[in-house]
């Protein structure tokens, strides 16, 4: 790397501008890595004339901690728990993510009974409301709004506290993993549950009256970041900012997995593909998750949460003081773990970002030889210097806060 | 005809017999291995053609101990045929330390990112790329952390400065990681000592 490039890439010095110079009314500031409105570590190099951005280069990176190669050191349950570390507002669809591409490796897809299924799409589901209740929040926040970031982390307590009462943890719980569910379901959880979505039908009518048809939001984000259909695909954006664009995809609906099919709901679609068009796919998507979690709290049928294969599952713990083959099992899948056979899978699952996708590639050893996760907020902030070049300095915010990043996904 | 990545891989069979170097179906997932010189043409037909419009991801492993060393994967959506496909390519010879790979940024933008961060963190050169560049290491690391032969929790740091400046009165060793001044790399090329455990290709500034 030439001390030249990197000078005019990273440094913020006009001088070296490719037009030597001619442009002085250009001012290249940097949205550093610390700033409250970027949603985690993302550093923004804008070159602004005036108010109006005119080139946007991010710089990521601050938040990569080697995930992905890692994950080539662990066994493939001890990866788990990396996973959870990805995208840390929506831990349980990571796991869920990773959990299906290394089923679909061992060939155990068809082992998954139905109990697994609907509570896996339930749990997916209450993570994608806390989600997207995290963005909705910090968004208005950004955008000023301020009361509205707590009426939000309100009712995210209510989801952190199922999934409490379920894993003992609140965000990483790393509760779904291959081959089923790491407990069995606590007698207090359906309360819990139906504790929330009594109440968030009305708490959402809440957000959409302070926000959806409130003059000052319209003005904030209609037209604003503009991301045509055909570019958003093209830049491979995903989930809302996708569907804000106009385009009908969703993973959930054209590939399902998990039993998903089984499920009545809908997919918002945008038409503009504007800050506001993306504010309003989520808020609908709110409204078929909980959907969704309704149905599934309906019929959860009885069953056991994991798979009952003693080479995958640990047996329960009475019976290893009991049973020889339950000890060395126990004794092998820990210190050794499973061997899936030689070969390759690549999932994809509807994240509350978009799409993520696990590939796995197996060499037939322990260890997963290579676990690449394709990070939906990636690809979405790829597409972000072609949504902000050539609007306001204030809509930078706006669009960064629409495409809904989190860095420890981009970054892994 | 509805096109499915079934009658996508017989497709190009036909097409470009001789690109085509394998296919394979594992898990009903569809693999077709190609020839890297008629990547960015069978790609332009994937594209033209057959509709797929959607790069999900540019990612690579390394076999270290196979020849070619790399596998370029590309995995590809239809979003109006709702097909899935994965391209690889096997690249890498016995002493070549950077291989090259035709760009697809061409024919899809979000390539862009996606082979940056290949090229970070394996080293594979990607020709026509338009900015390539590192995107998660720092802009002045020399290797290329996911290969195989790279240690998992790097090199050794001139103790105790794990991260961050080194004092002015120790010596940092040339190749070291902690500084994170872009230039820094001529601060420590005019000292005389050499760190022993110094990061390979990290002697002289090219």
């Amino acid at each position: 790397m030439q001390k030249q490039d990197i000078k005019t890439q990273y440094m913020l010095d006009d001088s070296q501008s490719a037009d030597g110079g001619q442009r002085i009314d250009t001012m290249t500031i940097n949205m550093g890595p610390q700033h409250p409105s970027t949603h985690g570590v993302l550093r923004l190099i804008l070159t602004i004339e005036g108010e109006t951005v005119v080139k946007a280069v991010p710089d990521i990176g601050f938040l990569h901690t080697g995930i992905e190669k890692t994950a080539e050191a662990k066994t493939y349950h001890q990866a788990l728990v990396l996973t959870d570390r990805m995208d840390y507002l929506a831990p349980l669809c990571n796991n869920l993510g990773y959990s299906l591409a290394v089923e679909k490796l061992l060939g155990i897809e068809d082992e998954i009974n139905d109990k697994i299924r609907y509570v896996r799409v339930m749990l997916a589901e209450l993570q994608r409301l806390a989600s997207h209740l995290v963005w909705l929040g910090t968004h208005a926040l950004d955008l000023g709004a301020q009361s509205v970031f707590l009426y939000c982390f309100r009712e995210r307590e209510m989801i952190l506290d199922v999934f409490e009462d379920l894993s003992g943890v609140r965000m990483m719980t790393s509760y779904i993993c291959p081959g089923g569910l790491q407990a069995e379901l606590t007698p207090t959880f359906e309360k819990k549950v139906r504790a929330f979505t009594s109440i968030f039908p009305d708490r959402l009518q809440e957000y959409h009256n302070l926000l959806t048809n409130n003059q000052l939001w319209i003005e904030r984000t209609r037209g604003v970041s503009v991301l045509k259909a055909e570019d958003a695909i093209a830049y491979g954006t995903s989930g809302p900012v996708l569907r804000g664009s106009g385009v009908v995809w969703d993973t959930r609906k054209a590939f399902p997995y998990s039993g998903y099919e089984q499920f009545d709901f809908d997919i918002p679609v945008g038409t503009n593909g504007d800050v506001y068009d993306r504010y309003l796919v989520r808020m609908l998507e709110m409204e078929q998750s909980l959907r969704i979690v309704n149905q599934a709290l309906e019929g959860i049928p009885p069953g056991p949460y994991r798979v009952q294969d003693p080479k995958i599952a640990p047996p329960p713990k009475w019976q290893i003081t009991g049973r020889m083959e339950a000890l060395i099992h126990h004794f092998k899948l820990y210190t050794e773990g499973y061997r899936p056979p030689k070969g390759e899978v690549f999932v994809r699952t509807e994240s509350p970002k978009g799409e993520l996708g696990f590939y796995i590639v197996s060499d037939g050893t322990a260890k997963p030889y290579r676990m690449h996760v394709r990070a939906p907020s990636f690809a979405n902030l790829e597409a972000l210097p072609r949504m902000i070049e050539g609007s306001l300095l204030s809509d930078v915010v706006a669009a960064i806060g629409s495409i809904d990043i989190v860095l420890g996904e981009v970054d892994r | 005809m509805a096109i499915t990545a079934v009658s996508t891989v017989t497709t190009i069979r036909e097409k470009f017999p001789q690109a085509v170097v394998e296919t394979d179906d594992f898990r009903g997932e569809q693999t077709i291995v190609l020839n890297p010189a008629s990547l960015v043409a069978l790609c332009t037909y994937l594209l033209k053609n057959l509709r797929y419009t959607y790069l999900s991801s540019v990612t690579a492993v390394d076999w270290l101990e196979r020849v070619p060393r790399y596998d370029v994967v590309y995995h590809l959506l239809s979003i109006p045929n709702q097909s899935e496909l994965r391209l690889k390519v096997r690249i890498g010879q016995r002493n070549e330390d950077h291989p090259f790979v035709p760009t697809v940024t061409g024919i899809w933008p979000t390539a862009n990112w996606f082979e940056r961060e290949v090229y970070d963190l394996f080293g594979i050169l990607f020709t026509g790329h338009p900015d390539l560049r590192r995107i998660l290491m720092p802009m002045d690391w020399t290797t290329h952390p996911l290969r195989k032969d790279y240690p998992l929790s790097g090199f050794d740091l001139p103790e105790p400065h794990w991260g961050g400046q080194v004092p002015y009165d120790v010596d940092p060793g040339v190749g070291s990681q902690t500084l994170r001044t872009p230039f820094s790399r001529e601060l420590n090329e005019s000292r005389s000592k050499i760190s022993q455990n110094q990061e390979p290709g990290t002697e002289k500034r090219k």
